[in-house]
């Protein structure tokens, strides 16, 4: 039971809402009202899709960062959320072009479904950001983290544990590439010890809108399959490394055996500093937002994606080359929280809660 | 034992009588209006019944008979009027009302819950329970086995949903929830347009048994002959007015005939109408 | 009286004599030609005390809202809300225990009434979510698909819009236990004495009916019909306990166990049966008390009256508006316990928590035999349907098939369950 119907009902709503959000800056009024405090009159409409907010990131980092770059150089944010559905994100972008967006953020809630959309915008004038998720279209700028190093750091992190033995994989929505990127980078890491019969993956599947209660059901199915001989998780997010946790604490193996995820979510973190997961990739989402902003307000000026700064040319998966930023995320394991803590992206409360007094470094 | 175990009421079996003698009747309903959107299906009605009386109510389809009924019956709320039984005025707002008043309903389309079995249909709204509140599903078993018994010896489904009855046994079915309740008032609703021949004599048997035990009847039907076998008076309605109450012995078909489509009364008949009645 | 019809013909009358709902005793049929099937194709790893007992825990949440729906669907309604009802509701509790208690409050974590207080507020939110809605539908006269759909954007876009993508996580020690795992169970003991008030209570049932419908001179069930059905009832109970106590505690939690209580470990290691979980008996407590409120109660005939014929239910004298309005006030109960169970369970409350679950709730109450046009359906079938739908998944994810392919085989088996059905029901009318 899919849960792309629920987001289909979501997305007749949502489409009304978003309309409805359109009425501050029309395209018949003079753009960046809300701008003229700090920047020219003319600055630049920067429209951005999101695809959803579920997971602990969008609203909350993502979107100050980039606003915050985009109100620096002088530009206006407009935005809306499609609520998990392509068909929302559709009609989504082309009512960001109505709002009077002259450069588009696109996170994509699938990369190939939102490309008519892409093309259509790019064909009027109106360069694209890929933000965060490939769109795999050879004309838009690529703004990630390197999710298949991503991946590596995940894989690196567990692999350097678990040289050996019984693993089990859980991977992301099927329909994002980023499933595929983390679990390419991963592949670089174990793949020759796959081949030697060190590790045996005795079970990997893709979880249905990367689902934690999901995962915890297929963890435990894992589990029984195998007895319990299972040395090694890699979830690809913090969210099913949560559910996988879950499942494990029930079989008494939490902390036992080593699972690796990515996001730094706040309870993830927590979770390295009480054992029961070893990493967290953090991709500091403030930094993506930030070259982003700078990369929109460059685009509006000049719309060639390659002479943007910073950029560097990136082989997808499609056969594209695209103009890529591409930022290197931290691994964050029980040596180094301090890191998330000086950033102030968690408190010392959430992260070393039920931490026992002088067991981590960075907890009390 | 008697049907309905209802108190005797003071004169049995009387099938009067001439409207505005000095005995109370059983129920009045005056100036009874209702209307749907701009339509007035009952226009001013005002209709009474004795104690162990059939009144016959006919008119032909949209007259507003059922209509009026079914403000009786608390289906329907009319937008004015007054109800009267046993000279006391009361409010009818739902069916609890009118079922508080004694007053039962077979309907035409016997309105009965074809999922459910023949007890749970007869208890409906009033199932019997034990003292801790569950249903007395024994108890109403048991009473169903004996009111249909009397009324239909063959019925013998008890645990089967009544969808599947035959249209016989569900006539039975409402019958027996309407009688069982010691109903004082019976509202029949075209109780034999289902039927065959056999059942249909039966369902006469008990109209005649019922009135003999004092209950005043209000017998709605398309069939004139059936009313002129059953029923004391005979009430015609045509486009939701009244256009008179009489008597049976001094009518003949034909003026009730001219009554329901023309609207006249038996005084007011014409040679030239009646020609054109048989016409 | 005589013993009416004695001549049975087919033995669907026969079983229709002795009164067995001939549906549920297929569908049993079904989940053993499920469960044999995927044993067989994963080399005998499926009808194991751990997978069964996995089984019964996965099932349960979708179980417990899963009896509710069968009273909304009867009675000619349905609730699209219900996943998203579960997801408020478990959000709301986790951020009870989780910040409000602790730090608005500055009580501190883990207090011993922090569960209690949490389910009792959860059921409480529940309730009035259901009855909200319930109001519109019944007295609002506003289609329920509406309303819940309408329901459904609300509460899950009210935990988006508060949330903000956050998980709450870890949840109060205590309330984590009824979510289940070993620790969360009732242990070998306490197993078998549900087990035995279970078989207690079958052989009342029996001879309490046998009784009634002596004391009434009904034609009662045959000698040998009462006997198998004690004999049978009694003997599904005892396995089932016999096989939830054969899951011992993993040997890792058995040694912490042994540790926090200071005992040596001895050297062959130890069998600690996990018994039944508590999510399960919390499914089996609802389905009881729902079967008991569906055909033992007023409430419950009046449901099925309603959905039967909506007009006769009305005529006679049924408050139909205040009974629909409180089976939406039910199902909001029912999803609230459901979230307790999820959130403890998963140990967090996560903004996607029951996403997609109105659909499997749906699918195992009609699965289990609720017809959508109204006034049929039972509690043990939508049950039973949880289960088969549970064990499809399961079998599945054993067998390394990926979620698109759980998909379209629970899809399938979702149509041809209900054609199949209406197939049976034609013939049978």
């Amino acid at each position: 039971m899919s849960v792309r119907r629920v987001a289909v009902l979501f997305a007749t709503v949502m489409v009304v809402g978003a309309a409805c959000n359109a009425a501050a800056p029309t395209p018949t009024a003079t753009p960046a009202p809300v701008a003229t405090a700090t920047a020219a009159p003319a600055g630049c409409v920067v429209g951005v899709s999101w695809n959803n907010y579920q997971e602990e990131r969008w609203a909350k980092w993502d979107e100050p960062a980039l606003k915050a770059a985009i109100e620096a150089g002088g530009g206006t944010y407009i935005s809306n959320d499609a609520a998990s559905s392509e068909e929302t994100q559709a009609s989504n972008i082309e009512n960001l072009q109505t709002q009077g967006a002259q450069v588009l953020v696109v996170l994509a809630q699938n990369t190939s479904a939102v490309l008519p959309s892409v093309d259509a915008a790019i064909d009027a004038g109106i360069p694209v950001i890929a933000y965060d998720r490939l769109i795999e279209s050879p004309r838009v700028l690529y703004t990630s983290f390197n999710n298949v190093e991503v991946g590596r750091m995940i894989a690196r992190e567990i692999f350097a544990l678990v040289p050996s033995g019984n693993y089990v994989i859980i991977k992301g929505n099927g329909a994002d590439a980023n499933s595929d990127f983390l679990r390419g980078g991963m592949e670089e890491i174990i793949g020759a010890a796959v081949t030697a019969g060190d590790i045996n993956i005795v079970g990997e599947t893709y979880t249905d809108n990367w689902t934690p209660s999901l995962a915890q059901t297929e963890m435990e199915n894992f589990l029984t399959a195998a007895n319990n001989d299972v040395q090694a998780v890699l979830s690809e997010n913090d969210g099913m490394a949560g559910g996988v946790v879950a499942a494990l604490e029930a079989q008494g193996l939490a902390g036992d055996v080593p699972v690796g995820g990515q996001d730094g979510d706040l309870a993830a973190l927590n979770r390295v500093a009480l054992g029961t997961q070893v990493v967290s990739v953090w991709k500091d989402a403030r930094l993506l937002g930030d070259a982003t902003g700078k990369a929109a307000i460059a685009l509006c000026s000049d719309p060639d994606p390659s002479h943007v700064a910073g950029t560097a040319t990136f082989h997808t998966p499609g056969d594209n080359d695209v103009a890529g930023i591409l930022l290197d995320p931290l691994p964050v394991t029980k040596d180094n929280l301090s890191a998330v803590l000086d950033a102030g992206w968690i408190t010392e409360e959430v992260l070393c809660q039920g931490v026992a007094a002088g067991t981590v470094t960075g907890c009390p | 034992m008697t049907l309905a175990s209802q108190p005797a009421p003071e004169t049995p079996a009387a099938p009067s009588t001439t409207p505005g003698d000095n005995r109370v009747p059983l129920v009045e309903m005056r100036d009874i209006r209702v209307s749907f959107g701009g339509v007035h299906a009952v226009d001013g009605v005002s209709i009474d019944l004795y104690p162990g009386e059939v009144m016959g109510l006919v008119g032909g389809n949209g007259a507003g008979k059922s209509t009026l009924m079914r403000v009786l019956s608390g289906a329907h709320v009319a937008d004015s009027g007054q109800i009267l039984i046993d000279g006391q005025a009361v409010t009818i707002h739902n069916p609890r009302d009118a079922k508080a008043q004694a007053i039962e309903t077979i309907y035409q389309t016997l309105a009965l819950a074809d999922n459910l079995d023949a007890p749970a249909n007869i208890f409906l709204g009033r199932e019997k329970c034990t003292k801790t509140g569950a249903l007395d599903d024994g108890a109403m078993e048991s009473e169903t086995r004996q009111i249909l018994g009397r009324l239909n010896p063959r019925f013998k489904n008890f645990k089967t949903a009544v969808k599947s009855l035959s249209g016989g046994q569900r006539q039975s079915v409402a019958i027996g929830r309407a009688i069982y309740f010691n109903a004082r008032i019976l509202i029949m609703d075209e109780p034999t347009a289902a039927l065959g021949p056999a059942e249909t004599a039966q369902v006469r048997e008990l109209i005649t048994q019922l009135q003999s035990e004092g209950i005043g009847i209000f017998l709605i039907s398309h069939d004139i002959h059936d009313v002129f076998d059953l029923a004391d008076r005979i009430s015609v309605m045509l486009h939701g007015k009244m256009v008179g109450t009489v008597n049976k012995q001094d009518v003949t078909t034909d003026e009730v005939l001219a009554m329901i489509i023309m609207g006249k009364l038996p005084g007011e008949i014409t040679r030239k109408d009646l020609a054109e009645l048989h016409h | 009286m005589t013993q009416a019809g004695a001549p049975t013909i087919g033995l669907r009358d026969r079983f229709r004599s002795i009164e067995i709902d001939t549906r549920l005793l297929g569908m049993f049929g079904v989940l053993a030609v499920i469960w044999i099937g995927f044993h067989i194709m994963s080399n005998g790893n499926f009808i194991t005390p751990r997978n069964l007992w996995n089984l019964s825990v996965q099932s349960a949440s979708i179980g417990i809202m899963a009896t509710g729906m069968v009273l909304i669907i009867v009675s000619r309604n349905i609730d699209l809300s219900v996943g998203a009802q579960l997801g408020f509701v478990g959000y709301t509790m986790a951020m009870l225990q989780t910040v409000w208690i602790p730090i608005s409050l500055g009580m501190g974590l883990d207090q011993p009434f922090t569960w209690i207080l949490t389910v009792v507020f959860g059921l409480a939110v529940g309730a009035l979510i259901g009855l909200i809605q319930g109001f519109v539908v019944a007295y609002g006269g506003v289609p329920s698909f509406i309303v819940t759909l309408g329901g459904l954007l609300v509460w899950r876009g009210l935990i988006f819009q508060y949330a903000q993508g956050q998980t709450l996580a870890p949840l109060d020690s205590t309330f984590r236990l009824l979510g289940g795992g070993p620790a969360g169970s009732i242990g070998e003991v306490g197993s078998w004495a549900i087990g035995l008030v279970a078989i207690a209570g079958i052989i009342y049932t029996l001879f309490a009916n046998r009784r009634r419908r002596r004391r009434y001179g009904f034609v009662f069930r045959p000698k040998w019909a009462e006997l198998a059905l004690g004999v049978i009832g009694t003997l599904a109970v005892l396995a089932a306990v016999w096989v939830v106590n054969s899951y011992g505690w993993p040997e890792q939690l058995a040694h912490d166990l042994y540790d926090r209580l200071g005992l040596p470990w001895p050297p062959g290691g130890v069998f600690l049966p996990v018994g039944i979980a508590y999510p399960v008996i919390i499914m089996l407590a609802v389905g009881l008390l729902m079967t008991y409120l569906t055909t033992r109660r007023r409430f419950g005939r009046n449901v099925f009256a309603i959905g039967g014929n909506p007009d006769a239910a009305v005529l006679s004298g049924i408050n139909v508006r205040r009974t629909i309005m409180l089976t939406f006030g039910l199902m909001g109960v029912l999803a609230a316990i459901s979230a307790v169970v999820q959130t403890a369970r998963l140990n967090a409350a996560v903004t996607g928590l029951g996403v997609s679950n109105e659909l499997d709730v749906i699918s195992a109450a009609v699965i289990g035999g609720t017809s959508l046009s109204g006034g049929i359906g039972t509690i043990p079938g939508a049950i039973l349907g949880a289960v088969v739908m549970q064990s499809l998944r399961s079998g599945m994810v054993i067998l390394k098939f990926d979620s698109p392919v759980q998909d379209i085989v629970v899809g399938i088996v979702l149509v041809t369950a209900v054609g199949f059905d209406a197939l049976l029901r034609r013939r049978s009318t």
